[in-house]
């Protein structure tokens, strides 16, 4: 992809907004209630299919990052999703900064998947 | 909260409308531009125009349950809190009507007179108020310190039982113990930390409108606001709830700004003057923190109804997407503080 996914979600977007709905009407439903929902669902889902494609290119690496970051205080545990979660979750209720320090690592990971703008505090 | 069943088509048809307003109105009606709204999973929102016999004629909107819908609502208590700021200084919809079961509808639903010329702002439009912001800015967080400053008796709501916010972790904790389907170690650990450092209580009950925030007002696009929407999860508790929700950073359009339109300082002076309530920085904390529970909670509902395949709405998977990432990313940076 040459573009940012941003603005290649935006442009899918926009242009199924802008076609979807006049084409629905066009297709013989010009009173369809749904028409209009249609085109926005139609540009949502868009979206997630870019997101999905996304996942689907760079969230095997994600994980195998977040794995080999947890190995050393995890061990197996650090394997899958789930147990390795679990087991990082246990050790922040007792207070383990190595366990937040991984889950935050792997928050910023899946955020900066999305391709979208980085959170700014407010304050 | 039960479970929603799985919905089939749920489309209000024209004819519907029109058997229903022929009756209200006492005269035959015909129903013209009538669309449903994308977005608000929640509810269906549909806008369309009326015609009497008479050449009486008006734009209406409404908000009804989806018909299959299980979800246990209480229309009533929308309705009511809406009609109580009508023609005060927080703007809303005018309410016309308001029908709790079937009989109207086809499912519980209410109507509104349509907000002529009213635009919402999109999740993640980076310019959702151009240069408008500020003024936009100032008269939302004015109309929240307005309701903030009205008695909950007012609109039929009664007091929570025990601490306000504790009452509210209660219910989220409810939400996530149901829809919960993977662990969620940041989330479990807020929790934890929110449940063991209560904030004091508020000076006062206050009407929380519960889903407070940028996208969910109409403004006119020329530095108006016209009409505060979606007032469903209203209820009465602790004020700081809807201001810290309001400045959470998911609504604030990557800008840094309380809703993307005003700096922060600016928009608690506009809350605090309006309300006569004071910011107390110990409660301000907490809430802040339970504004990003409370919306991963939301996040997490809704990736459960897809998983479980109860709703195919991409709305929902984008809820399930976007903002779950942004929240879990928040909240763990800010455990951090803790």
């Amino acid at each position: 992809m040459s573009l940012p996914l941003p603005v290649l979600i935006n442009a899918v977007a926009t242009a199924l907004a802008g076609e979807v709905a006049p084409a629905l009407q066009q297709l013989g439903q010009p009173a369809a209630p749904d028409a209009n929902y249609a085109g926005g669902t139609a540009a949502t889902a868009a979206m997630i299919l870019m997101l999905a494609a996304a996942q689907a290119a760079h969230g095997p690496a994600r994980e195998d990052a977040a794995i080999a970051a947890a190995r050393p205080l995890l061990g197996d545990a650090a394997a899958s999703r789930d147990a390795r979660h679990a087991a990082l979750g246990a050790a922040l209720a007792t207070g383990d900064r190595a366990a937040l320090a991984l889950l935050i690592a792997e928050a910023e990971a899946a955020y900066l998947a999305l391709g979208l703008p980085a959170p700014v505090p407010v304050d | 909260m039960r479970r929603r069943a799985l919905r089939g088509c749920s489309i209000l048809p024209a004819e519907a409308l029109a058997r229903f307003l022929s009756g209200h109105w006492g005269e035959p009606v015909s129903i013209a531009g009538l669309k449903r709204f994308h977005g608000g999973s929640a509810r269906q929102t549909y806008r369309f125009d009326a015609t009497g016999a008479s050449g009486r004629r008006e734009a209406l909107v409404l908000r009804r349950d989806p018909p299959s819908s299980l979800i246990e609502t209480d229309r009533w208590r929308e309705y009511r809190a809406i009609q109580g700021f009508a023609g005060s200084a927080v703007p809303v919809p005018e309410p016309l009507f308001c029908d709790a079961g079937p009989g109207s509808f086809e499912s519980p639903g209410f109507l509104m007179r349509e907000v002529a010329g009213g635009q919402a702002a999109g999740l993640l439009d980076p310019q959702a108020y151009g240069e408008h912001g500020a003024a936009v800015g100032q008269q939302f967080f004015t109309a929240l310190g307005h309701i903030h400053a009205a008695d909950p008796a007012s609109a039929g709501l009664a007091a929570p039982a025990g601490h306000p916010a504790l009452a509210r972790l209660a219910h989220w904790q409810a939400a996530f113990a149901a829809d919960q389907f993977r662990p969620e170690p940041v989330l479990d650990a807020a929790m934890a930390w929110l449940a063991a450092n209560p904030p004091p209580p508020p000076p006062r009950i206050s009407i929380v409108h519960g889903d407070y925030r940028s996208g969910n007002f109409l403004h006119d696009g020329a530095g108006r606001l016209l009409a505060i929407l979606d007032w469903e999860m209203v209820h009465a508790g602790d004020a700081h709830e809807d201001l810290a929700w309001a400045c959470d950073p998911l609504w604030s359009h990557f800008s840094g700004l309380a809703g993307g339109m005003l700096p922060l300082a600016a928009a608690v002076a506009a809350w605090e003057a309006a309300s006569g309530l004071a910011l107390n920085p110990q409660a301000w904390a907490w809430w802040r923190i339970m504004a990003q529970v409370q919306g991963l909670v939301i996040w997490i509902s809704a990736a459960r109804e897809i998983i479980d395949g109860r709703s195919h709405d991409p709305v929902l998977m984008f809820a399930g997407t976007i903002p779950y990432r942004f929240h879990s990313l928040t909240l763990a940076r800010a455990l951090e503080g803790l």
